[in-house]
């Protein structure tokens, strides 16, 4: 349904009124953990929207309450353990609709916007130049929306942009290479997915990105879309339905993540992984695990290596921390995304694990840049990453062409 | 004032309005109009502690200059316990957090680990898991309720049954007393002589249990702990009547393993059913969700023994993953705002050999008024249940939310009349003090209150004394008056059953 501004203000009327105050959120919030001033907490946030939209005080719309709302990765943990059951990840997106609304917008939200109306990606990089992650392969020729493909690999603009990052697409096709399968990328036809635009509360940009890029994978005629972005992965399996009014089906293909869809070529023992003397532990991306329903699939590729020590950190699964590189933070105050980043690499540190493997672009940059500041032993990589090193590469899987 | 605290707390310190406001309110709703006619919830300002001696620095201020200062920890109760009512600084225990390592210690030699006040239990529990061990009780608001907070409410909840209020396990407690000395008060009943520390202030391990941080401010609590059980099991059982639901937890009781024993009314679970929520839960019916913890053979036994009572009764027991699911939701009684958001309630603890009587009462007292009532409750002792009444009522229409306020002193009322009596005093109870203590021990509550706190900073308005528009005399005049309005928002309130 589109969002529109009675709509809107109805819905964040409704939830803000079923809140408690209990405060069971705020101990959970990476936010407030940082900031730990009751404002910054999900019951504080809720407050504040209680009195805007239920009791229509609109003079309490100031620029600290902007800033407040700002001020959250959106990792739905609060969501997680909410005593009253509200729906506060969809309640953080809609009061940020609001305020974009009510000309609330911040300028770098603004500008990512315009950005991407541009380039249709995050970056100043033109669009064309999406596949310059695979200037450096020089075995083989990633193909470029190649007719018969039975997969499209949906990269994202975080691989396809980012230099320090582009082991991980690499990884991902290479390993693709070796199953085999036959795949796909879209290269320049690949737009943004709309997620930062949609944690921007600009999903109404969000709908014609999401409206390109179906067509052009439906126009492929795979079965299946895979991708190694949390954040895309989400995007396409929960929001595109919705942005859209359609049902998941209706894409006429299915979504995987890159680790279900890896995990399934490991059952099906096309990809053969060698030994890792490590001890390994993962982190859930938000996106991922929380916010997607994906927590098992990772698992199953670290267990499948031999000799690899898997341990857990003590926050997984539903209950996992954010890595503070969500919800546009980034953008509204990089310092606090780096404080969040800082305490999971340590509760990382913590188990006793030499390497961190996590299945999202956006949380290993942003655990990576934590680790190497606060100069922990602790190698952060992604879980394609790491699969790639350690699969057999001489024999392969038991090849099943 | 700004620059004394700016000195000791810096950032930690805020005077900013937007700010302020949020500690101005706990969880419940309370019209302005009788906020202003009662309190004056606004602090000057609010600070938050990371170590003791900042606590005594503040305090030997306060002290001095006579500003109240008002402790806050999860800010998780309905009763303004943690909301100033005569402006002043707040004080917000929750940077003070932490852990220690698990030790033997006391006169039993039992497992106990030192925590920071203002630590959720929720948080504790975590920390012990890691250690190997678990909390023997903590409260059903346990991810939002700090250690300091739950102690200076009484300590009543999940667990309670099996090892009894909170004070008979706490070895003892840190805490600045409201002239600013940093003490050590030990619990004489569990403490070794060796052990015992002389304590410091004035204080005795009695001014922190329910007091409402009106006498000291909790800093560390050195809990006894648990390891965990080796057997758990959780169970629903589920009546027709009221009257063999109050027999089995009588029975329950006095069932050694038996940890934790919830009840829902079926107007509860029906509230719960609107919104697609505990769905294993048979309509119509008295649940008592059990939780059972302990040897395995002890378990077991518990288990026969219960299934046993539940057959003479006429009850069932359901499946096995109903008693699951209702203990993963147990903190999250709130789900019922979603079928209700605004609601009413009264907290009541009662002798558990009158529950049947008072929840049939209550019911018809209910019809009488045209509305719905809602109630959980916990067994905390073989003797006593504590037990949360609730009904719809609408914070948007402020006459109807007044009117609405009358129906909970007739549910105090009815309580009394069942041997039941308020749990927590706070500003909003207060008229309630007479039903709650003798006029003895009303004396002897605000002369200690004097003797350790004479200028009355610490928490000042709650628990002792009523104020003038609380006083019994016109607080029920006052009732009686909001009781008049309640045929005039009665649509309301149909609409609502």
């Amino acid at each position: 349904m589109p969002k529109t501004k009675t709509n809107l203000e109805e819905r964040i009327a409704e939830a803000s009124y079923v809140c408690g105050r209990c405060g069971s959120c705020r101990n959970v919030c990476p936010v407030y953990q940082e900031i730990k001033w009751e404002s910054s907490s999900p019951r504080g946030k809720i407050t504040l929207a209680k009195d805007v939209f239920l009791k229509h005080k609109h003079n309490k719309m100031t620029e600290f309450y902007t800033q407040r709302l700002l001020e959250c990765t959106l990792c739905g943990k609060c969501e997680e353990i909410c005593a009253a059951g509200i729906h506060t990840r969809g309640l953080w997106l809609d009061l940020r609709e609001s305020l974009r609304e009510t000309g609330r917008l911040h300028p770098n939200f603004r500008h990512l916007g315009e950005q991407i109306a541009t380039t249709h990606n995050i970056s100043a990089t033109a669009n064309e130049y999406r596949l310059d992650w695979t200037d450096d392969l020089d075995d083989f020729e990633v193909p470029q929306s190649k007719d018969g493909s039975e997969v499209a690999y949906f990269v994202g603009c975080v691989s396809s942009f980012y230099p320090q990052l582009a082991d991980i697409p690499q990884s991902i096709v290479k390993i693709l290479e070796q199953a085999p399968v036959k795949y796909t990328v879209l290269g320049g036809e690949e737009w943004c997915c709309g997620f930062p635009l949609i944690s921007a509360g600009m999903s109404g940009e969000a709908q014609e990105l999401a409206r390109h890029n179906i067509e052009k994978v439906r126009a492929l005629r795979v079965k299946t879309l895979i991708t190694g972005c949390a954040s895309c992965f989400h995007t396409w399996s929960q929001e595109y339905p919705l942005l859209l009014g359609k049902s998941k089906q209706d894409l006429g293909f299915e979504v995987l993540h890159v680790t279900e869809y890896f995990a399934r070529l490991l059952q099906e023992k096309r990809l053969m992984p060698a030994g890792l003397s490590e001890t390994v532990t993962y982190h859930d991306p938000c996106d991922l695990g929380r916010n997607s329903g994906v927590y098992e699939d990772p698992r199953v590729i670290l267990q499948a290596i031999p000799g690899l020590d898997y341990v857990e950190m003590f926050h997984n699964r539903e209950l996992a921390d954010c890595c503070g590189g969500g919800g546009n933070l980034q953008m509204v105050d990089s310092g606090l995304s780096q404080a969040i980043a800082g305490r999971r690499v340590r509760a990382a540190v913590e188990t006793g694990a030499s390497i961190l493997v996590s299945a999202c672009q956006q949380c290993v940059q942003t655990l990576r840049d934590a680790a190497r500041k606060e100069k922990l032993a602790l190698e952060v990589m992604d879980v394609t990453e790491l699969l790639w090193q350690v699969l057999d590469h001489e024999t392969g899987g038991e090849r099943n062409e | 004032m700004e620059v004394f605290l700016k000195e000791i707390f810096g950032s930690r310190m805020t005077t900013d309005p937007f700010e302020l406001e949020q500690y101005t309110k706990d969880i419940a709703y309370i019209p302005p109009i009788l906020v202003r006619l009662l309190a004056k919830p606004w602090p000057r300002a609010v600070v938050q502690a990371e170590e003791s001696r900042e606590i005594a620095c503040l305090m030997q201020w306060a002290f001095q200059k006579r500003i109240p200062v008002t402790v806050r920890g999860g800010g998780s109760s309905a009763y303004f316990n943690s909301v100033p009512v005569q402006e002043g600084i707040v004080l917000d225990m929750n940077h003070m957090q932490g852990v220690g390592a698990v030790h033997m210690a006391g006169k039993a030699e039992e497992p106990a680990v030192w925590v920071q006040a203002g630590t959720t239990w929720y948080d504790a529990d975590e920390r012990l898991r890691r250690q190997g061990y678990t909390l023997r009780s903590y409260p059903t608001s346990a991810p939002a309720a700090t250690v300091g907070g739950w102690i200076s409410l009484g300590g009543f909840g999940i667990g309670s049954i099996r090892y009894g209020p909170l004070r008979e396990q706490i070895l003892g407690v840190r805490a600045v007393t409201a002239g600013g000395e940093i003490a050590e008060v030990d619990n004489p009943g569990l403490k070794s002589e060796a052990e015992a520390s002389a304590g410091g202030g004035g204080l005795c391990f009695d001014d922190f249990f329910g007091m409402e941080g009106t006498r000291a401010v909790i800093t560390e609590a050195h809990l006894t702990v648990r390891p965990f059980p080796e057997k758990e099991a959780h169970r629903v059982l589920a009546f027709r009547d009221v009257r063999p639901t109050g027999r089995m937890i009588q029975e329950l009781g006095q069932v050694s393993s038996v940890f934790n024993v919830h009840f829902s009314s079926p107007t509860f679970v029906a509230a719960l059913h609107k919104k697609g929520y505990a769905s294993e839960l048979p309509q119509e019916r008295y649940c008592l969700a059990v939780d059972l913890a302990g040897r395995q053979t002890e378990v077991e036994e518990a288990l026969r023994t219960i299934r046993r009572e539940v057959q003479v009764l006429g009850g069932e027991v359901l499946a096995t993953e109903a008693g699951e699911a209702e203990w993963i939701s147990r903190f999250k009684a709130l789900r019922l705002k979603q079928t209700w958001p605004s609601l009413q309630a009264a907290e009541l603890l009662l002798p558990v050999e009158h529950f049947a009587a008072f929840e049939e009462a209550l019911t018809k007292l209910a019809k009488q008024k045209h509305t719905v009532v809602v109630t959980y409750a916990h067994l905390v002792s073989p003797e006593t249940v504590l037990l949360m009444v609730l009904f719809p009522s609408d914070e948007l229409n402020t006459l109807r939310y007044l009117g609405d306020l009358s129906f909970i002193s007739r549910i105090y009322a009815l309580g009394k009349l069942y041997g039941g009596k308020p749990y927590i005093i706070g500003l909003w109870n207060t008229s309630y003090l007479s039903d709650i203590y003798t006029s003895k021990e009303l004396k002897r509550r605000w002369e200690r209150k004097q003797r350790l706190d004479r200028p009355n900073i610490l928490n000042p308005g709650k628990a002792y004394k009523a104020p003038f528009f609380l006083s019994r005399s016109v607080f029920r005049l006052g009732m009686g008056f909001l009781g008049m309005l309640c045929p005039f928002v009665r649509a309301g309130r149909e609409s609502d059953a």
